[in-house]
């Protein structure tokens, strides 16, 4: 009896306090202190393989440097192609970190939940402070595909253990005409800003925020 | 006329029969040369054709209708290639697509329709819409190549990071 009314406590506190921490994701409540005008800020990029690492590529590259630096490239496992493209804009303090994917391609989805919590296993390291920093910095920058929603899922499990976390940005593909892809989808209540680059698709979500080509 | 060049790429990742066929098909090839496109360089990837010899990376020739064609499989990037033609025809991968309009070329796209959850067709169709470059199916290649008149298409503009540097620094606080 004891034993169910501690466990039932237990559930009734996660769920407060998840639901807290969205309330307070939603209402915008954590406003970034404004940052003196010389200092900078960190970014982590994901970088999503193919055409996903082309664009995450150039929309890092016209940032102001002396604002934004970045700290790390995050890549699945595997793809080297993008660690080769990222290193002419990596400088000597930028970390590459790769990360357990969340789905091959052509995967069964069946098998999916496997592979997620194995790769959320991998990469929950990378949201955990060491001296106040982590390797995600102030900013993760994602465009998909999949293996983002890991990272995205590692950040809010920081959030509801009060750990400080990075500001989400997603971008959703050039590509993304009249759809959203299914990390889009999946990502839009959870990230804190999410960009879309046609008109079209600003009605598909009322997370969607539409700021024309970005690339 | 001054002899222009014309560059065909499929693609790197998907066979794409159809549209290699339909460009070295006499009717493209007469309407390329009728416009003064009289060299064609053709980035063929895994599609083979049964009249050709199979292709590798050292670049095979031919000439047929008047234009002189060279084909070859892959390259490691074909940003050389698409800056020497005065006419991109390309698959409809938007990554290709957004690299040719950067470089100010004429561009005849041809979404492959064989393949499944394409939304890439999605982006050639807007594209088209704002008249940036002309979006045709594959047996309207021929077609498309004899109407095109390069002054009517739009410039697609240059890059400019400024919009999302305003993103992030709203999101940070800088203003």
């Amino acid at each position: 009896m004891a034993a169910l009314a501690v466990v039932l406590g237990l559930v009734l506190l996660t769920i407060t306090r998840a639901g807290y921490v969205y309330w307070i994701h939603r209402k915008s409540v954590r406003r970034v202190a404004r940052p003196s005008s010389t200092s900078t800020c960190a970014v982590s990029v994901f970088l999503g393989s193919g055409g996903h690492t082309t664009e995450a590529l150039q929309l890092v590259a016209g940032l102001d440097g002396s604002r934004y630096n970045i700290r790390a490239f995050i890549f699945s496992a595997g793809d080297s192609l993008s660690v080769q493209r990222a290193s002419s804009l990596s400088g000597s303090a930028t970390q590459l970190i790769e990360i357990p994917r969340a789905r091959r391609v052509h995967q069964p989805l069946s098998t999916v939940p496997r592979t997620f919590f194995l790769s959320l296993f991998g990469t929950i390291r990378l949201v955990v402070p060491r001296a106040g920093q982590t390797p995600l910095g102030d900013i993760l920058l994602m465009n998909g595909p999949g293996t983002c929603v890991v990272l995205c899922a590692c950040v809010w499990i920081a959030r509801f253990v009060g750990w400080p976390t990075p500001r989400m940005v997603y971008v959703e593909s050039f590509a993304r005409v009249t759809s959203l892809s299914l990390s889009g989808k999946i990502l839009s209540p959870f990230v804190d800003r999410f960009i879309v680059q046609w008109p079209q698709l600003a009605s598909r979500s009322r997370f969607a925020e539409h700021r024309g080509w970005l690339i | 006329m001054s002899p222009r060049s014309a560059f065909l790429t499929v693609g790197a990742t998907a066979p794409f029969d159809a549209l290699l066929s339909a460009v070295l098909a006499d009717d493209a090839l007469r309407a390329l040369r009728d416009k003064g496109y009289t060299r064609l360089e053709v980035q063929c990837g895994k599609t083979q054709l049964p009249d050709l010899v199979q292709v590798s990376s050292a670049p095979w020739h031919t000439q047929r209708q008047g234009v002189d064609i060279s084909l070859w499989d892959f390259k490691p990037s074909l940003s050389e290639d698409i800056k020497r033609a005065d006419l991109v025809i390309s698959h409809a991968g938007s990554g290709t697509i957004v690299d040719v309009l950067r470089l100010g070329k004429a561009l005849i796209v041809v979404p492959n329709t064989a393949l499944l959850h394409n939304h890439q067709e999605e982006v050639a169709r807007a594209l088209h819409e704002r008249r940036h470059l002309i979006s045709c199916s594959v047996p309207d290649v021929a077609r498309a190549i004899r109407d095109l008149d390069t002054s009517s298409l739009i410039p697609f503009p240059a890059f400019d990071g400024s919009e999302f540097q305003t993103i992030l620094d709203e999101e940070m606080g800088f203003i």
